[in-house]
C-alpha cells in the first residue's frame, strides 16, 4: 500500500521547539561544571541558539553562566531556556563530590595523555607501542597504563621534574614524537604534581562507562557557520563529567569542517563528514554537513512513497537538496529489470509497461518480477560472491551442489536467519548437504584442515558486519577490539572438524566434543567469548557453533538484520547506509541511522525475507528518482550520492552485459560444455570464467572484497574489438537480419534496436545523428547490413547501454 | 589525408580534453628502469636449473648432471647451455625461499612481496609500477604475456592497473587481443562509427557528471589512442622482427613472449610478464623438464643477447623466476611436488653485476644454507632498481598498506 505525506506537512520531526543538551547532568561536587548547549528546531531545521538566555530556579544548586552549568551545594535545580517565544526546561543534579582530592590518574593523567595524542594509535597507543612505551588506546585500560608509566625508569618520585614521563614530551630528552608540552604549562604541572604526590593509581575510581557528544548531527549553513560542541562523559557512579576539553577530536574530512577550536566547529566547505570524539577508550561521533543556505519556503514539497523516503527526503531537506524528480517510465523500466533479474526487457514488455496507463503499475511490475525465475538466478551471483562459492575452495566438486541450495534459499524466500543457522551449524557430507559448503574457504588446501582463523572473520563480518581479521595478527587500531576477542570468538570453531574423503574432495563436517583454540601470545586454551564480552553457558547438548548460531540470529537480531539490509542496500544505491557495507564500527557512522533501524526492524517482523525488503526499497521514491535530468546534471555534488538525492549510475555487471549483449543481438552465448544459451550466472565452475567476464569484474570468490566496478583499459578495447560482441553483430542469425526484413524504411529500423537497447527511441539529436551514418555508409558503398552492424556496434558501446541509470 | 592519429581525435572529439586526475596520475616522467619477469609458472625444480647437487643421492639430485658456465666452478644443470655460456651477463641467487606451498597464494605472494591475507587483495608489482608511473607513447604500462593469470591483478587497487593481456605471440597469425580493428573494417570505416558513438554518447555527457561516466571515457579515448598509435602497432609487431632472431627465441610462446616482451620495453611498457607454464611436474619430472626447461634456456638466454645487442639491458631489469621450487626428494611418480623452502632465481640487467652466485642452499637443495633472500627482498630489489620507493603506502579497507612489508634491497645486485 502507498501512503503519502507531505513534506512540509506536520510530522514529528518538525515540530518547533527547543533543547538543551546534554541530558541527565549529574555534576559532582561543589564547583563541578558542564557546558550545555541549546538547539533550537524549526521547520525541521535545527540550528545552535546562540542569543537566547538561560536561568537557573535555584542558584544555589546551579548556577548558569554563559551556557555553563555552575554546581553548588547538592541539591536539583531546574534549568529554563527562552528562545523567541520557544521554552523548554532541563532539570540539572548535583551531588557531593565523588573523587579524591589531589590529582587522579584516571581523570587528568589519562586525560592529558589522551587529548596530547600520546595514546592514539599512531603513536603509544598502536598495537606494539612505541619505543618501548606501550599504552592502552585512548586510555581503554588506566590499569595497565599505570603499571606502564609508574616505574622508576619512568618517574622521579622525589625530583619529579626529572621523571622521563616529564622530560621526553617537553623535549628536554631527544622524542621521536617531537615536544608535546611545554615547560611549565598546566598539563606539565599537573604530571609533575601527580608524580610529587605520590604518582598513585586510582584504579577505585569511577569507571566511565559512556561517552556523548552533542550535537548529534548538525547542518551548518554559510561559510561563517560555527557551532560549538559539547561532550560529557557518563560515571560507573551516576555522576558525569563535562570531558568537552578533554577527548582527543579527529575529522573524517578536514576540508568541510576544521578541527574544534576552543571546543567549537567552523564550516569549511561544502560536503559531509564526521566529527569523532576519543576518551577512556570510549567513541562518540557527529554527523556534519556544510551547505550554502538552508532550504527556505521555495523548497518543493516531495511525495513520499514508504518510510524510505520519509527518513531520506527529510534529510534532504535539511541539507537543502531536492531529490531528484520520478525517473521516466523508460529509464525505470530498463532500471528495474536489470537491478532485479538482470536483465532487458524484451520488446513486448516494453510496449506492454509503456502503454499501461495504471497509477500503481510500477509496483504490479516490481511484484511481477520478484516472482520470477530470473530473480533468483540474478541474485544468486551476488550471494555467491558473498559466500565465496569457489572453485578455487572446493575444486567444483560442490559448487553446483552448494549454487542450488543457495538458489532455493532466493527463489523461495526462505528465512534468511534460519537459512544461516543452517549453514553455521551444518554437518555431514558437502554433496548431500550443501550448507556445509559455507565452510569451505576456511580449509587450508595443502593441510586439508579447517583454520578457525579464515572462518572467524568470515561469519563476524558476513552476519554481523563485523571486521575483526585484523585482530587475529594485532588489536584494532581504531576499536577496542582485542587479540582476545578474535580467539574469543575463534574458540566457538575449536570442535568444528573436517574429513575429506574420496580424492579428497569429498567433505564431511562433523563437530567432536573437545579440542580447544590456544592463543597465540599465551599458549593457553580460549574460553569461548561472544564479541559483546559475555561467555554463553558451555553446559548442555548444544555444540558450540549452535551456540553461535542461536546468538548471532537470535541474541544480536538487530544487528544480524542491519547488517544484511545494509548489504541489500549497497547493492541499489552503490552505497550502503554503513559504507564499506561491512565495516560497522563505532568510529564508522551510518549516514541514516534511524533509517538503518527501521529498516532492520521491517525486516525481522517480515521473518528475515528477502523480498519483502526488495519490495520496500523498490517501491520507494528513493529508488525510483532520476539519476539525471536535462535542465539537471548528475554527479556534480557529492552529497548528492551521499544522501541518496538520486539513482547513481553504475555500469553492468560482467554477467548481465554478457546477457544484455545476447539479448539485444538476439545471438545467445554459447560457453564450453554448456548448453547453448546458457546464462554465464550459471556457470558453476567460477574459475572457468571467459576473458570477457573477467575483464568485466568476474571475481574469483578466493577473498572476501567486493568487485571490482571500475572501467578499465582492457574494457574498451574488448567492447570495440572482441569477438564477443563483433562476432555477435556478424552472426547471420543476429536480429539485424530480422529487422531488416521487417523494416526497409531505415529510421524504423533504429528505433527498434534502441527500443531492443536502451527501451526507448534515440532522441532527436540522435537520430540525426544515426540517419545521416547511414546515409555516409551507403555513400561509402557499404552494404546496409554492414552499416547497420557498425551502427549498433554504436549503441552498444555507448555510455548508456553499458550503464544502469 | 588525414593522419592517422587525427581520425580518432575527431571521432573522438568529445573524448579529448577527458581528465581524470586519479587514473591520469602517470606521467611521462620517472620509470627510467623498465622491468621483464620470465615466470616460470607452476615452480621450477632448483636441482634441474641452477642449483645442481651432483653429490646428493640418486633420489635427489635426479637424471641430470652439471655443466660447467663461464664462471669457472660455477655449474648449472646440463638442460641449460645456453644459459651457463652466457652467464656473465645475469647473477643467480641459490637461497630464495618462499613461505606458502600453494601455487595461487604462492604467485600472488611472489609477485606483490607481500603474503596473500585474509582481509585484502594486495595489487602485484606490475600494477604498482602503472599506478606510480603509467603509460608511455600511447602504450599500456603493464603488459601480461600470454594469458590473464591469478597473479597478474592490481587487487584493491582496481581494474584500471589490471595489466594489458596479449594473447599467445607463438599462434599462427598472431595479433593482440582486442587491440585490432575487426577483419575487414578499414581506416574509414573506424573513423566513421567511431564518430557515430561519440555522437550518441553527447547527451549522456551532458547530464552525467560522475567519475565513472569519466572513467568510462578516458578508457575509451586511450582504447582509440592505443589502436591507432603507430608506436602499438609497431610494438605488437613480430612480423617485423628477422626470422633469425625469431628462430633464434625460439618459435615457442615462451620465445615469442620473450621476444615480444624485448619490442614493448623497447617501445615504452614499463613491466612485462611472461608467463611460461608447465614447471609443475608432480610426475615424470625427467621427460617433462628434458623439453621443458631448453626452451627456457633458449629464450631467456637470447632475451638478454638481444637486450645487450641493443643497449637496453642497462636500463632493464629481467628477473627469471618461479612460486617455489620443487621436493628434493623424488616422488613416486617420478616427480617432485611443491617446494617452498629453497629455490634459484636468476637477475640480470639495470647495474646487476653478472656471473655471480649469491647464497647457497644445503647439501639436499632444501634449505638455504647461507645468506635467504625472502621474497620481499626481491620486491624491495625490484622497487628500488625501477625508482619507486620501497616504503610507500597506499591505502585500503581504512588502513594504511605497505608496498613492500618487510624487504630489503638485496645489495649485492646493486652495481
Amino acid at each position: 500500500m502507498k501512503y503519502l505525506i507531505l513534506l512540509l506537512a506536520a510530522s514529528p520531526a518538525f515540530c518547533d521547539g527547543l533543547r538543551v543538551e546534554p541530558d541527565d547532568i549529574v555534576l559532582a561536587g561543589t564547583g563541578a561544571t558542564q557546558r550545555l548547549l541549546l538547539t533550537v528546531e524549526r521547520g525541521g531545521d535545527e540550528d545552535h541558539a546562540a542569543g537566547c538566555r538561560l536561568v537557573s530556579d535555584n542558584p544555589a544548586v546551579v548556577a548558569v553562566q554563559d551556557f555553563t552549568a555552575v554546581a553548588g551545594m547538592p541539591g536539583e535545580a531546574a534549568i529554563r531556556a527562552t528562545c523567541a517565544g520557544l521554552h523548554t526546561t532541563a532539570t540539572i543534579k548535583v551531588t557531593a563530590a565523588t573523587a579524591a582530592p589531589g590529582i587522579s590518574f584516571t581523570r587528568d593523567l589519562l586525560s592529558i595523555l589522551t587529548t596530547k595524542g600520546c595514546n592514539n594509535s599512531s603513536c603509544h597507543g598502536s598495537p606494539v607501542g612505541k619505543a618501548g612505551f606501550k599504552l592502552s588506546l585512548y586510555g581503554s585500560d588506566p590499569a595497565a597504563d599505570h603499571r606502564m608509566i609508574a616505574v622508576d625508569r619512568r618517574i622521579h618520585r622525589t625530583e619529579p621534574a626529572s621523571s622521563l614521563l616529564l622530560r621526553k614530551p617537553s623535549f628536554q630528552l631527544p622524542h621521536g614524537g617531537g615536544q608535546i608540552l611545554t615547560l611549565q604549562s598546566d598539563e606539565y604541572n599537573t604530571i609533575r604534581q601527580w608524580i610529587a604526590e605520590g604518582a598513585t593509581a586510582d584504579t577505585n575510581a569511577p569507571r566511565m562507562t559512556r561517552l556523548d557528544l552533542y550535537p548529534r548531527e548538525r547542518i551548518l549553513a554559510g561559510e561563517n557557520a560555527r557551532q560549538p560542541i559539547v561532550v560529557i562523559g557518563r560515571l560507573s557512579d551516576g555522576t558525569t563529567r563535562d570531558l568537552t576539553g578533554e577527548v582527543r577530536y579527529t575529522v573524517l574530512d578536514e576540508s568541510v569542517i576544521g578541527p574544534p577550536s576552543g571546543a567549537v566547529i567552523a564550516a569549511r566547505r561544502r560536503g559531509l563528514t564526521v566529527l569523532t570524539a576519543r576518551a577512556r577508550g570510549l567513541t562518540a561521533t557527529a554527523q556534519f554537513a556544510v551547505i550554502e543556505r538552508r532550504a527556505g519556503a521555495g523548497y518543493p514539497r516531495v511525495e513520499a512513497n514508504n518510510l524510505i523516503d520519509d527518513f531520506v527526503f527529510a534529510k534532504l531537506r535539511r541539507v537543502n537538496i531536492t531529490p531528484f524528480p520520478l525517473s521516466d517510465d523508460q529509464v525505470f523500466l530498463r532500471r528495474v529489470f536489470l537491478d532485479t533479474i538482470g536483465l532487458l526487457p524484451n520488446a513486448d514488455e516494453t510496449k506492454t509497461f509503456l502503454a499501461d496507463a495504471a497509477p500503481d503499475k510500477r509496483a504490479h511490475l516490481i511484484d511481477n518480477l520478484l516472482d520470477r525465475d530470473a530473480y533468483a538466478t540474478h541474485w544468486l551471483t551476488k550471494f555467491e560472491d558473498w559466500f565465496r562459492n569457489s572453485q578455487y575452495y572446493s575444486q567444483g566438486r560442490t559448487n553446483g551442489s552448494y549454487k542450488r541450495w543457495l538458489r532455493d534459499l532466493i527463489a523461495g524466500d526462505r528465512p534468511y536467519d534460519e537459512a544461516v543457522r543452517e549453514m553455521l551449524t551444518a554437518t555431514g557430507d558437502t554433496t548431500v548437504r550443501p550448507a556445509g559448503n559455507f565452510w569451505h574457504p576456511a580449509i587450508d588446501f595443502m593441510l586439508k584442515t579447517f583454520e578457525v582463523s579464515k572462518a572467524t572473520p568470515t561469519v563476524t563480518r558476513l552476519f554481523l558486519g563485523q571486521r575483526i581479521e585484523c585482530a587475529e595478527c594485532h588489536n584494532h587500531p581504531l576499536e577496542n577490539l582485542t587479540q582476545d576477542d578474535f580467539y574469543g570468538m575463534a574458540a566457538f570453531f575449536a570442535r568444528t572438524k573436517v574429513k575429506h574423503g574420496y580424492a579428497q574432495y569429498r567433505r564431511i563436517w562433523y563437530d567432536t566434543r573437545e579440542g580447544e583454540v590456544l592463543h597465540p601470545v599465551t599458549k593457553q586454551p580460549v574460553t569461548p567469548r561472544l564479541l559483546d564480552g559475555t561467555t554463553p553457558s558451555l553446559s548442555g547438548d548444544a555444540t558450540r557453533r549452535e551456540i553461535l548460531a542461536e546468538w548471532i540470529t537470535r541474541t544480536q537480531q538487530q544487528q544480524f538484520a542491519r547488517t544484511t539490509v545494509n548489504r541489500i542496500w549497497a547493492e541499489y544505491f552503490t552505497l550502503g547506509i554503513v559504507e564499506p557495507a561491512d565495516d560497522f564500527r563505532s568510529t564508522n557512522r551510518p549516514s541514516h541511522p534511524e533509517l538503518l533501524d527501521r529498516l532492520a526492524l521491517h525486516f525481522i517482523s517480515s521473518g528475515f525475507r528477502f523480498k519483502a525488503l526488495h519490495r520496500l526499497i523498490l517501491n520507494s521514491r528513493t529508488y525510483q528518482l532520476a539519476a539525471h535530468t536535462a535542465d539537471r546534471p548528475g554527479g556534480t555534488d557529492p552529497l548528492e550520492r551521499a544522501l541518496f538525492a538520486r539513482y547513481e549510475p553504475r555500469k553492468l555487471p560482467a554477467e548481465v552485459l554478457l546477457d544484455s549483449i545476447s539479448q539485444v543481438t538476439g545471438v545467445p552465448q554459447q560457453f564450453n560444455g554448456y548448453p547453448v544459451g546458457t546464462s554465464p550466472k550459471e556457470l558453476i565452475a567460477s574459475n572457468g570464467a571467459t576473458h570477457f567476464l573477467t575483464t568485466f569484474g568476474f571475481p574469483r570468490r578466493d577473498v572476501m572484497e567486493p568487485r571490482p566496478d571500475g572501467p578499465s583499459l582492457g574494457q574498451a578495447l574488448l567492447m570495440m574489438n572482441n569477438e564477443a560482441v563483433r562476432g555477435k553483430l556478424a552472426e547471420e542469425s543476429s536480429v539485424l537480419t530480422a529487422v531488416l526484413n521487417q523494416h526497409q524504411d531505415n529510421r524504423a529500423a533504429v528505433n527498434e534496436l534502441y527500443l531492443r537497447a536502451l527501451m526507448r527511441p534515440p532522441t532527436e539529436r540522435q537520430s540525426a545523428a544515426l540517419i545521416s551514418f547511414l546515409d555516409a555508409e551507403r555513400e561509402a558503398g557499404r552494404t546496409r547490413r554492414r552499416s547497420f552492424e557498425n551502427l549498433l556496434w554504436a549503441i552498444l558501446n555507448s555510455k548508456e547501454f553499458q550503464l544502469n541509470q | 589525408m588525414t593522419h592517422r592519429r587525427d581520425f580518432l581525435r575527431a571521432g573522438g572529439a568529445a573524448f579529448a580534453g577527458v581528465t581524470l586526475p586519479q587514473l591520469l596520475a602517470g606521467t611521462e616522467a620517472g620509470g627510467e628502469v623498465s622491468c621483464i619477469v620470465f615466470f616460470q609458472s607452476g615452480g621450477a625444480c632448483q636441482h634441474d636449473l641452477f642449483d645442481p647437487k651432483p653429490d646428493a643421492p640418486p633420489e635427489i639430485r635426479g637424471s641430470f648432471r652439471p655443466i660447467p658456465t663461464a664462471v669457472p666452478g660455477v655449474h648449472f644443470s646440463e638442460l641449460l647451455p645456453r644459459c651457463a655460456q652466457s652467464f656473465k651477463e645475469f647473477s643467480v641467487i641459490r637461497s630464495v625461499y618462499s613461505r606458502e606451498a600453494i601455487h595461487e597464494k604462492a604467485k600472488q605472494y611472489i609477485f606483490s612481496g607481500s603474503r596473500p591475507n585474509n582481509a585484502f587483495k594486495h595489487p602485484v608489482y606490475g600494477s604498482v609500477v602503472a599506478r606510480e608511473f603509467g603509460g608511455k607513447n600511447g602504450l599500456p604500462p603493464f603488459v601480461v604475456i600470454p594469458n590473464r593469470d591469478i597473479s597478474a591483478d592490481a587487487g584493491f587497487l582496481g581494474p584500471a592497473y589490471d595489466p594489458f593481456i596479449t594473447g599467445d605471440p607463438a599462434k599462427k597469425d598472431f595479433s593482440v587481443q582486442d587491440l585490432t580493428q575487426p577483419l575487414g573494417v578499414g581506416l574509414e570505416e573506424a573513423q566513421g562509427r567511431a564518430r557515430l558513438l561519440a555522437a550518441l554518447d553527447e547527451e549522456i555527457r551532458q547530464v552525467e557528471k560522475s567519475k565513472l561516466v569519466e572513467g568510462m571515457d578516458h578508457f575509451y579515448q586511450k582504447a582509440f589512442d592505443l589502436i591507432s598509435s603507430p608506436a602499438a602497432k609497431q610494438a605488437f609487431n613480430l612480423g617485423a622482427e628477422p626470422d633469425a632472431l625469431r628462430d633464434a627465441y625460439g618459435r615457442t610462446t615462451a620465445g615469442q613472449g620473450a621476444l615480444l616482451a624485448r619490442r614493448l620495453i623497447e617501445a615504452g611498457v614499463r613491466l612485462v610478464t611472461i608467463f611460461h607454464g608447465g614447471y609443475d611436474t608432480h610426475s615424470d619430472n625427467d621427460n617433462s623438464n628434458k623439453k621443458l626447461y631448453p626452451v627456457f634456456d633458449q629464450a631467456f638466454s637470447t632475451l638478454l643477447t638481444d637486450l645487450k645487442q641493443r643497449g637496453l639491458l642497462d636500463k632493464t631489469l629481467v628477473f627469471a623466476l618461479g612460486e617455489f621450487g620443487r621436493t628434493p626428494e623424488i616422488n613416486h611418480s617420478g616427480g617432485r611436488d611443491h617446494w617452498p623452502g629453497v629455490f634459484s632465481v636468476a637477475v640480470a640487467g639495470s647495474g646487476v653485476p653478472g656471473g655471480q652466485v649469491i647464497g647457497s642452499s644445503d647439501a639436499h637443495g632444501a634449505a638455504p644454507k647461507d645468506r635467504p633472500v625472502s621474497i620481499e627482498d626481491l620486491g624491495a630489489t625490484l622497487y628500488k632498481k625501477l625508482g619507486i620507493d620501497f616504503h610507500k603506502e597506499y591505502r585500503t579497507v581504512g588502513r594504511p598498506v605497505k608496498i613492500n612489508s618487510e624487504g630489503t634491497p638485496i645489495r649485492e645486485l646493486s652495481a
